[in-house]
């Protein structure tokens, strides 16, 4: 058809651009992977034991186990801990942690979980409390209103109410045994964490008794939310007819905190239960304590090996290795190795766009003689680094010839690396701050962080688009040149030639019929 | 015999005394990756040059630096073997007994645990491995563009695909509405970046305070997920565990390197070039000659690396935190390369414009320039 315009076999652009369209769309992948991720994070978090969606406050009959005998013993522990919290808060009253202290210890001593004691008690906690009760639910919304500790301290201490069959628990028993491999983990953690509340809760007392300062009431509420819930929590667990183990209280050093996390927040209203969001946690979380040891024996390894330096002996020793191996090698080598090779061209290359920017900045006006005077100099001087990195690529260049002459070889064989699998052992330049630091990259504001993403996509895509421009260039206009001497109007190839090579695709020139009157 | 005496005197010298030597290879080997870590007993069967060493995959030792340079392992020991040693070559290794090695790997333990200690000592092989492998548990981010340069891996990638030339013609507009495509795909993806800066900048921010580490003070995403499903990162927990044993490993490592150096260094005896092994005493003098020797060579390096380090490279912990700024070398590459593309639009419209002047009866007014 006249005007569709033909650009012969242009493989090698299709073939990029097609390779481009791929990298970015895997790209894509990653990060749609990370933000899914961060979004899971930034949004509600479920709680590992399942969420009851009955409305629980009906006694159900079936309680499918019974606490273990161990169980009630710890409890009974914990009770009178609680106790004894309860007492030192009361000689206390005005300060909120032992108050907080003393609510999370009840709630983790309740063992005869959800009952109403339990329920109310979490309610000025707030939080998804397991019991979804309208009560709870205006209880919660009651404490989340005043967010004081006051509220709660009015409310009855904790309490040892029988059981009113948990129907939380219970209903959510099915959810649980349904998750069989998690039942153990789940029942595990809420024994540990039942058991480290006591220690935590009196932690608690401890610390509040001599600190009489007054912290952030929302941060306490929420630590002791936290453990309060957890327990509740925990206590919640147990009951949920998951068959009492008998760990070993020993399991308590584990993961002390492994449920902290699940502690609800004060859900401002909010109905749901058992979510809670990072927002509302903040800095209340903790990581597991087995990863917080693995991560600090980590870090000071790193940190050792980083400073290890070798002592003289061992330097001594290895250079007078590495000259003996020298001396067994073939006289003939050249003088640099490849890798030197692409290590200094690396240097030079940065030397050139060093270069080029001073040149640029000396051709800006030149007012008055002394400034003129000064651009000669600088412009003396950039010359000499130029004939010195000129002569360093002679030599290089030398180098890499008698490479090809003495292993002749290397051009043949296809398993030959090609610098760019052996780039990451010469990536020593990619792998260079210091090797062995811990490399971190400090950003000061969202905004630094918005730029210096944006930035970096545009320098890869820049860099992209200058090879891509290389090679349309290379492909495109020998096309058009060669369309010359045809009649059939090469407009259209013309246009979108142009458009592509100087526009960037995005405008286009316009074509105007030259009708001369005759 | 006498060799043998001069070896164990050396080695008296060394902290450690008779034990060192196994000590150093066992540390040497569990700071190894696990993928390429040789059976301790591999290094003695070299030294004697035992078929066995070679068999039970010493070579396997060399293609540690598959680890680095992410290549896939080649099956055959034929492939292994070539890459071996062209990586070898590219580093400046010039034994020629080693590169004259069967490629059926039969042969030639020895050559190998030479070839093999060199490469350790010349690039600092284990550091390497270490920092290659690091677990990465922050929110990584880099600022330079070497590794993830597309147009590197792409270039290379469309070298291939020339050689399979497109069969058909191509109409222009197919790529026009490529490169649209791209355009397309890179905007989306820079949307896609941005609102993961927001979204981890949340996540910085929210989790303040809570790290142990108080360098860092917030968590990562991945640990902030680590709390929320501890059950899912049991394998990172054990990663974790293995690379701090590593390094302990490296540490130890560190202590008995000069035993193992000398130990391969007596090893060495090159028939034409055997010179007498030094007595104790002139060993001594000599180590002292070449420590201040070194001491001066390390002070001009120093100096050279102060040059060499031109910018940030590699990958790094993302970290929130009230600090300086990293972002002006990012924005002087952009305008650099902003400047280079249009040097490279310019050029095509001039030759364009000489083109058109060839068009019988058309005049081209090119676009508005904004």
């Amino acid at each position: 058809m006249k005007g569709k315009p033909n650009c012969g076999s242009i493989s090698r652009l299709v073939s990029i651009l097609s390779q481009a369209l791929e990298d970015c769309a895997e790209q894509k992948k990653k990060l749609e992977y990370n933000l899914t991720l961060c979004r899971a994070l930034l949004g509600d978090w479920k709680v590992q034991t399942p969420e009851s969606p009955k409305p629980e406050n009906s006694p159900k009959g079936d309680q499918e186990s019974e606490p273990s005998p161990k169980e009630l013993e710890d409890l009974e522990l914990l009770n009178r801990a609680l106790e004894k919290a309860l007492r030192v808060r009361k000689s206390t009253p005005r300060n909120p942690l032992e108050a907080l202290g003393a609510a999370e210890g009840k709630k983790a001593a309740e063992k005869k979980p959800a009952t109403s004691a339990v329920r109310t008690q979490q309610a000025p906690l707030s939080k998804e409390s397991v019991p979804k009760t309208i009560k709870v639910t205006s209880v919660c919304k009651k404490a989340a209103s005043s967010k004081k500790l006051s509220a709660y301290m009015l409310k009855a201490p904790y309490r040892t109410d029988p059981v009113k069959a948990p129907t939380s628990q219970s209903s959510r028993a099915p959810k649980v045994a349904g998750k069989s491999s998690t039942k153990g983990a789940a029942l595990q953690q809420a024994r540990k964490t039942v058991l480290t509340a006591s220690v935590s809760q009196q932690e608690f007392c401890a610390a509040a008794e001599p600190s009489g300062s007054p912290r952030s009431p929302l941060q306490q509420s929420s630590s002791s939310f936290g453990g309060s819930a957890s327990g509740e929590n925990s206590v919640a667990v147990i009951l949920q007819g998951v068959d009492p183990e008998n760990d070993c209280p020993g399991s308590l050093a584990k993961s002390p905190v492994t449920q902290s996390h699940t502690a609800g927040d004060i859900p401002m209203g909010s109905i749901t239960a058992r979510t809670f969001t990072l927002q509302e946690k903040r800095s209340l979380l903790k990581l597991p304590l087995p990863y917080r040891k693995a991560y600090s024996r980590n870090s000071r390894l790193w940190e050792k090996c980083h400073l290890c330096q070798s002592s003289s002996a061992t330097a001594a020793a290895r250079s007078r290795f590495l000259e003996r191996m020298q001396a067994t090698f073939c006289s003939s080598a050249p003088a640099f190795s490849p890798a030197e090779i692409e290590e200094e061209m690396i240097v030079l290359r940065d030397a050139h766009s060093l270069l080029s920017q001073y040149m640029e900045a000396e051709t800006t006006g030149h007012p008055t003689w002394e400034r003129e005077y000064e651009c000669l100099l600088t412009l003396e001087g950039l010359q000499d680094a130029a004939s010195q990195c000129l002569h360093k690529l002679q030599l290089l260049r030398a180098a890499a010839e008698s490479q090809m002459v003495v292993h002749p070889a290397d051009c043949v064989h296809s398993v030959e690396p090609s610098a760019a699998d052996c780039a990451p052992i010469r990536g020593r330049r990619c792998g260079d701050t210091g090797v062995l630091a811990t490399p971190l990259l400090f950003y000061s504001s969202f905004q630094e962080l918005r730029d210096m993403a944006a930035l970096k996509l545009q320098v890869v895509m820049l860099h992209q688009q200058i090879d891509i421009q290389k090679v349309l260039i290379a492909e495109l206009l020998p096309i058009l040149e060669s369309w010359l001497p045809r009649d059939d109007s090469p407009s259209h190839l013309y246009r979108a030639v142009y458009t592509q090579l100087c526009e960037g695709g995005e405008r286009f020139p316009v074509l105007m019929n030259d009708e001369l009157p005759d | 015999q006498a060799r043998r005496h001069q070896r164990a005197a050396a080695c008296g010298m060394w902290p450690g005394r008779a034990g060192a030597l196994p000590a150093a290879i066992g540390a040497l080997c569990r700071a190894l990756p696990p993928g390429s870590r040789p059976a301790p007993e591999t290094f003695r069967l070299a030294k004697f040059n035992r078929p066995e060493a070679v068999r039970a995959g010493e070579w396997h030792l060399l293609p540690s630096k598959n680890h680095l340079a992410n290549q896939p392992m080649s099956i055959s020991v034929q492939g292994r073997i070539l890459f071996v040693k062209s990586v070898l070559r590219y580093h400046g290794y010039g034994r020629p007994e080693f590169y004259q090695l069967p490629s059926d790997g039969s042969q030639g333990s020895r050559e190998l645990l030479l070839a093999f200690s060199w490469l350790l000592n010349r690039i600092n092989l284990l550091e390497q491995l270490l920092t290659a492998n690091r677990v990465k548990i922050g929110d990584e981010a880099s600022v330079c563009t070497c590794e993830d340069n597309l147009s590197n891996s792409w270039k290379d990638r469309t070298e291939i695909a020339l050689e399979r030339p497109l069969k058909r013609d191509v109409d222009v507009r197919y790529l026009q509405w490529l490169n649209g495509r791209l355009r397309f795909k890179w905007r989306s993806l820079h949307v896609d970046r941005q609102e993961q800066c927001k979204l981890l900048h949340k996540i910085h921010s929210y989790t303040s305070g809570c790290h142990m580490d108080q360098t860092i003070g917030h968590f990562s995403v991945t640990e902030t997920d680590l709390i929320r499903q501890p059950d899912s990162y049991k394998q990172l927990l054990q990663l974790l565990e293995s690379e701090t044993s590593r390094l302990e490993a490296f540490l130890e490592w560190k202590q008995l390197e000069p035993v193992y150096c000398l130990t391969v260094f007596f090893s060495l005896q090159v028939k034409s070039r055997e010179r007498t092994l030094p007595d104790e005493r002139e060993f001594c003098a000599a180590v002292r000659t070449i420590t201040e020797a070194v001491k001066l060579k390390l002070s001009d390096l120093k100096y050279h690396c102060a040059h060499k380090k031109n910018g940030m490279h590699g990958s790094y912990r993302l970290v929130f935190k009230d600090k300086r700024s990293v972002i002006s070398k990012l924005q002087m590459e952009e305008a650099t390369l902003k400047r280079e593309l249009k040097r490279l639009q310019e050029e095509c419209r001039h030759k364009l414009d000489e083109i058109a002047e060839g068009l019988v009866g058309v005049i081209c007014i090119p676009p508005i320039k904004r």
